[in-house]
């Protein structure tokens, strides 16, 4: 029988966290449960997807009821040692095209809690690794597998799905790539020893930047976080003289003054020779002179600012989305008549056959009876006519389903060939 | 023959300029179509200048038209080399447009014959000429690597992210760039004035004679040679630099496109 796309499956939004956790596999613990999962006879071959936001079996099955109940009690097993909160409330379950849409949608990070996060392409090639090793992939899940990789790329090379930051770090560090061509001749000044700061300075570090200056009212703790960071501690009394030797300045003081004025920056640089400069004022409240970002050469971001171009990212990625689902609903067609494709190869076989058989049955009833005088000429010229009846007869019905095929009607294929399985009674053989 | 090549040229650059707003707003980043539509423009355009060199038996800049053609030919040229090195597609976006609105004002005006009297085309004519066209391609582009600068300058002050801007390479480099251009450009402008002169002096016996087109190159000469002093001694960078390239170039151009019809000048083939 047919083989068909199931998949069963959980995710962030379908399940709190100590749900998919409880289903969750661990790696080393994937291998094995591939194979458990494919002994059930109704699983044909398998994949298992698990990370921190889902956990799915996507399988091939020809009986797809008896498979939706296998994979959920294969899920159900998996957890029974940990804890028994229902699971039926939380699985959902897709067949055919709707499952290949999601888990094109999957690959293509549409499905995710961040949309156009780039992780889970990754994710979904490792686990697709580990099925194929453990030898659970065949020709079904791995065009499947392999289809959903290049949505994937497609997506991401022809939308902007990915593109814009979407945290308020990577905001900032974006921002400093408009204003700055490299890092490694950089200097970043941190301002306050915040926890926030402290993340946006290892941030900017891990972009390369040349060197690092703490500087924070208690010394103590601007020398505990230099050497964490690998930065250099400066006093607070000292910060303004250093100033200028400053490319980019991180304020996070936590407290309500205003450290940094806008003469201070005018005069810094001139000493600077008007070398740009760029301030971010990421703590909750201002440490910088707003007017700071009237003077040239001078961005000033606070954290309202970076906020605001995250949400407009944000924006920009759903509408993004659209354009993303567009391409989806393309691949989901054509990979959908592939299958039919598939279908229609076994289809067109056994009709031959059956005709065959047919004719091998009547010749034979024939010559021995009514006809069983005929010369060996004559019994040739026979087998050649009624061959020829049959080739003839058939070729029109053959030519028109594989020409179907090629068109856009998928649907009209799959209708074809459930037709004629029907009426030469072709499911049996 | 030559009339066809050249609308090709000015069709190629139409597409190139489309397919440079198509990479600009969407659309693939590594996309390296827009580049080669427009090389393909300036193949064109290179076999066109070439064959009517072949016909006339010498190169025609004298007239308006000629020197537009002339102009946005080295300009296209010296954007695909600088692509080379430093990929900024985004400069294609101004150079493209550009260079198929001077080839299609190339047209409108007209080429005329600009045959030059026997006598006046000695060696310094030619010499003068290329240097002073080549000067005004590099700030040519200057001038769209400022305005690149100046759009991406005004975002980041407007705290508005576009999707454009993804695109722009960073103020950095474009200050830097565009300082490499005057350093580039400024050198050329001055000996094609220095050569001009001296072609001047040969042939209408004075040096300097208050033409026009003297006047109007003498004071971008003069402006480009305070920002390439200010740049040098004085810190003068960002967007002040990009406002003084952006205006040199102006001057230059305005007096190139209008100035002549309101004051005739000696330059644009009256040699006399």
């Amino acid at each position: 029988m047919q083989n068909e796309i199931v998949i069963v499956g959980l995710n962030h939004r379908s399940a709190p966290i100590e749900v998919r956790e409880s289903v969750a596999f661990e790696n080393s613990y994937v291998r094995a449960a591939l194979g458990r999962l494919h002994d059930y006879p109704s699983i044909h071959e398998g994949v298992i997807l698990s990370t921190c936001n889902r956990v799915e079996v996507v399988a091939a099955a020809s009986d797809t009821h008896s498979a939706f109940n296998d994979i959920t009690e294969f899920l159900a097993e998996q957890r029974a040692h940990r804890n028994s909160l229902p699971l039926d409330d939380h699985v959902y379950t897709y067949r055919g095209a709707e499952a290949v849409r999601h888990l094109f949608r999957v690959a293509a990070s549409l499905d995710s809690m961040v949309v156009g996060e780039p992780q889970i392409l990754g994710q979904l090639k490792e686990y697709y690794d580990t099925a194929q090793q453990a030898g659970t992939v065949g020709t079904i899940l791995h065009r499947l597998f392999h289809r959903s990789f290049s949505v994937a790329k497609r997506v991401r090379t022809e939308t902007g799905i990915g593109s814009g930051a979407v945290s308020v770090s990577s905001v900032a560090v974006d921002l400093a790539k408009r204003i700055f061509d490299r890092f490694d001749d950089k200097t970043v000044m941190l301002i306050g020893a915040g926890k926030i700061g402290d993340l946006m300075a290892r941030h900017l570090l891990s972009q390369g930047v040349r060197s690092l200056m703490v500087t924070n009212r208690t010394f103590e703790r601007a020398v505990l976080l230099a050497e964490r960071i690998q930065g250099s501690p400066i006093r607070f009394d000292d910060f303004p003289r250093y100033l200028k030797m400053a490319d980019l300045v991180i304020g996070c003081t936590g407290a309500a003054e205003v450290l940094v004025e806008a003469a201070t920056v005018e005069k810094v640089l001139r000493e600077r020779k008007q070398k740009a400069m760029f301030f971010i004022d990421i703590g909750d409240r201002r440490n910088f002179d707003p007017k700071i970002n009237d003077l040239d050469n001078v961005y000033l971001y606070n954290i309202d600012d970076l906020k605001g171009v995250a949400d407009d990212n944000l924006q920009e990625r759903a509408n993004e989305a659209e354009k993303a689902e567009e391409i989806v609903r393309n691949e989901v067609e054509s990979f959908v008549r592939w299958m039919g494709s598939l279908e229609q190869v076994p289809t067109i076989m056994a009709l031959r056959q059956r005709f065959e058989e047919i004719r091998r049955k009547e010749i034979d009833k024939s010559l021995g009876g009514s006809l069983k005088d005929l010369s060996e000429l004559q019994r040739a010229a026979l087998e050649d006519m009624t061959a020829a009846m049959i080739n003839k007869l058939l070729h029109t019905p053959i030519s028109q389903l594989k020409r179907n095929s090629q068109d856009d009607d998928d649907e009209d294929s799959a209708l074809y060939v459930a037709a004629l399985k029907r009426l030469f009674d072709l499911e049996g053989k | 023959m030559n009339a066809v090549l050249f609308t090709l040229t000015a069709a190629a650059y139409l597409i190139a300029a489309g397919s440079f707003f198509v990479y600009l707003f969407r659309g693939d980043a590594t996309s390296r179509l827009p580049t080669a539509v427009l090389l393909f423009g300036f193949v064109l355009h290179t076999s066109a200048l070439t064959s009517r060199f072949f016909q006339q038996g010498f190169a025609a800049v004298a007239v308006m038209g000629e020197a537009l053609l002339f102009h946005s030919w080295l300009m296209v040229g010296i954007y695909l080399l600088m692509q080379l090195k430093y990929r900024l597609t985004v400069l294609g976006g101004i150079i493209s447009p550009l260079a198929f609105l001077m080839t299609l004002a190339a047209f409108a005006v007209g080429s005329g014959s600009g045959e030059i009297p026997p006598g006046f085309s000695t060696f310094w004519l030619p010499l003068h000429v290329t240097l002073a066209f080549l000067g005004n391609a590099v700030f040519a582009l200057a001038f769209a690597v400022s305005l690149i600068y100046l759009l991406q300058e005004r975002r980041l002050k407007h705290k508005r992210m576009t999707a454009l801007m993804k695109r722009f390479p960073s103020l950095e480099s474009l200050d830097r760039l565009n300082y490499t251009l005057l350093v580039w450009g400024f050198p050329l402008m001055t000996l094609g004035i220095l050569t001009g002169s001296l072609w001047a002096g040969i042939h209408w016996g004075h040096y300097w004679s208050w033409d026009p087109r003297q006047i109007s190159s003498g004071i971008a000469w003069l402006l480009y040679g305070a920002l390439l002093h200010g740049r040098i001694t004085a810190g003068l960078r960002g967007k002040k630099a990009a406002l003084l390239t952006m205006f040199g170039f102006c001057v230059v151009l305005g007096y190139f496109l209008w100035g002549e019809t309101i004051f005739p000048s000696r330059h644009g083939g009256r040699f006399e």
